[in-house]
């Protein structure tokens, strides 16, 4: 037998590779085989991966269908394995797989919905940080506004989709209840997810808002956060959408290396 | 607040009715893994301590993994620890990572010197890191490695004796386990240190049949079934009334459903603390 290391790569290859050539002769083949009772383990493996995807991404599934979401799902955790033990950290990056999934080529809107759900998974599960208050935030600030850096909450999520993805959503989400059809043609939306409390909340935000709050999120200094903002609407007033930011408890202190 | 008496496995589903009823049982035990991120997940476990002793049991340490890669997970059980103080801390005798991929499943070890002397390792840094004692529980098992010459309650006991962990004994995994694999699940009970099992699992299995052999399956989805409270009652005999949890994970039912499970198992530890009173 291989040393131990060597025994779980080659076992954890049987599971997910579907490569078992390398370890069954290190397993008793007492009935029903060693290939059966491998199954037991990969079975479960693929099963609660698979469940805790769903969980994340009900709305896909719904729109997929829970066969086709079976298959997705295999297929994506076959190219993208989990690196956490935290079931609510899988799925990062399953928006982009999605994309990318010559099956799916036909629901352009689909990667975005699965964006708006992991976003909405974000806002439920994102570390709890302190938000700044106006008075903290003047400390931070005494050689001038305009240089500092500052961050969004981490439970806050930016999307902008060509498509209308929170009416998809909600009409499908579950208990949704029977609404008219979706009109795929009716325009794009500018979304942002956060937590407010315990819940997970969803809005439209309006051009400049959205403008001022990416570029934030993007580690803008404020003055040039406020240039983008301005530039997607002249009229916009910072002042009242900088003190909504505080209100909303949104703005956390900067990471040091940013200050 | 010791855990004493029976607990239950609190799953999100039953949360809101839970914090809603605080009904009467002994103690809750929460996956560690489900509460390592921020809102109200956590912030309801924190409320929950106030009026419930609180078990932490981790599926993710991946105690039998020769990668070192798992120290920022026990970076993160190790905050929240200190955040939730539990009265119990208990991990697995199993591995889920290999090369950075994460399973998410108890995975079986071969019993052999290089295993024992990995875990022992292990659970020594672990138990070092958390300033803490850890429980370590048996796993089902499905299949049996070629070389594995020590026996599971063996390699455990060992475990204890070495590192001064607690073991978890889970009576439905032995029971599944032996049905398995071979073995008097009455031996394997009889071969663990008393003093060195500190808490006891319950949960229901399934019967399978795979190729017209029959499989027991550790889903957690059904009553404790007969043979495992006989084999309880065994248990509770030789190791006196240890604090005992039911837990239920797929096919989850009402929640009094879960607690009159719980019921059957306190009837049970009450009977054995009656019978130590007189002996």
């Amino acid at each position: 037998m291989p040393p131990l290391r060597e025994l779980e790569r080659r076992f954890a290859a049987a599971l997910l590779d579907g490569d078992e050539r390398a370890v069954v002769c290190d397993i008793e083949p007492d009935a029903p085989g060693a290939s059966a009772r491998l199954a037991v383990y990969r079975h479960h493996v693929l099963a609660s991966l698979t469940a805790a995807l769903a969980s994340t991404f009900p709305v896909v599934r719904r729109l997929v269908d829970p066969r086709f979401f079976g298959w997705l799902a295999d297929r994506y955790l076959h190219a993208h394995p989990p690196t956490s033990p935290c079931l609510f950290e899988l799925g990062h990056d399953f928006a982009d797989f999605v994309a990318a999934f010559p099956a799916c080529a036909g629901l352009p809107w689909l990667p975005d919905v699965a964006r708006l759900e992991w976003a909405m998974n974000q806002a439920l599960h994102a570390d709890d940080i302190d938000a700044l208050d106006a008075a903290s935030l003047a400390a931070l600030t005494p050689s001038g506004i305009g240089a500092l850096v500052v961050r969004l909450h981490p439970s806050v999520t930016l999307l902008a989709s060509r498509w209308p993805v929170d009416a998809i959503w909600r009409a499908n989400r579950d208990g949704a209840v029977e609404a008219g059809a979706v009109g795929l043609d009716s325009g794009g939306v500018r979304l942002e997810i956060r937590r407010s409390g315990d819940d997970v909340v969803l809005r439209a935000l309006p051009h400049g808002t959205f403008a001022l709050r990416v570029a934030l999120a993007g580690h803008s200094p404020l003055e040039a956060a406020f240039e983008a903002a301005l530039a997607a609407d002249p009229l916009l007033d910072v002042t009242a959408e900088m003190r909504a930011l505080l209100d909303e408890r949104l703005l956390v202190r900067p990471l040091a290396s940013s200050c | 607040m010791p855990a004493t008496g029976c607990g239950i496995g609190l799953r999100a589903p039953h949360v809101a009715e839970l914090v809603e009823r605080r009904p009467a049982v002994g103690w809750l035990e929460v996956h560690a893994e489900n509460y390592m991120g921020g809102g109200p997940a956590i912030r309801t476990l924190l409320a929950l301590r106030h009026d419930y002793p609180i078990s932490l049991h981790g599926v993710g340490l991946s105690l039998g993994s020769p990668d070192d890669g798992n120290d920022r997970h026990l970076e993160r059980l190790a905050r929240l620890v200190e955040r939730v103080e539990p009265v119990l801390i208990s991990e697995h005798l199993a591995w889920s990572v290999a090369d950075g991929r994460y399973l998410n499943h108890l995975l079986p070890l071969p019993y052999t010197p290089e295993a024992l002397a990995l875990l022992i390792d292990r659970i020594a840094r672990v138990q070092d890191r958390l300033g803490r004692r850890l429980l370590v529980e048996n796993p089902s098992g499905y299949l049996r490695f070629r070389e594995s010459p020590i026996p599971e309650a063996e390699f455990l006991d060992e475990l204890a004796r070495r590192t001064g962990c607690g073991l978890l004994c889970d009576v439905n995994n032995i029971y599944v386990t032996c049905a398995n694999l071979g073995g008097s699940a009455e031996q394997w009970l009889d071969a663990l240190t008393p003093s060195a099992v500190a808490e006891i699992h319950l949960a229901g299995h399934v019967v399978n049949d795979a190729d017209g052999t029959r499989l027991l399956i550790d889903d957690h989805g059904s009553a404790v079934t007969d043979d495992v409270w006989r084999l309880y009652e065994r248990a509770l005999g030789r190791f006196g009334a240890v604090p005992t949890l039911v837990e239920w994970d797929t096919e989850l039912p009402a929640l009094d459903v879960l607690l009159a499970e719980a019921d059957k198992a306190q009837r049970r530890l009450a009977a054995a603390n009656a019978d130590a009173a007189a002996a």
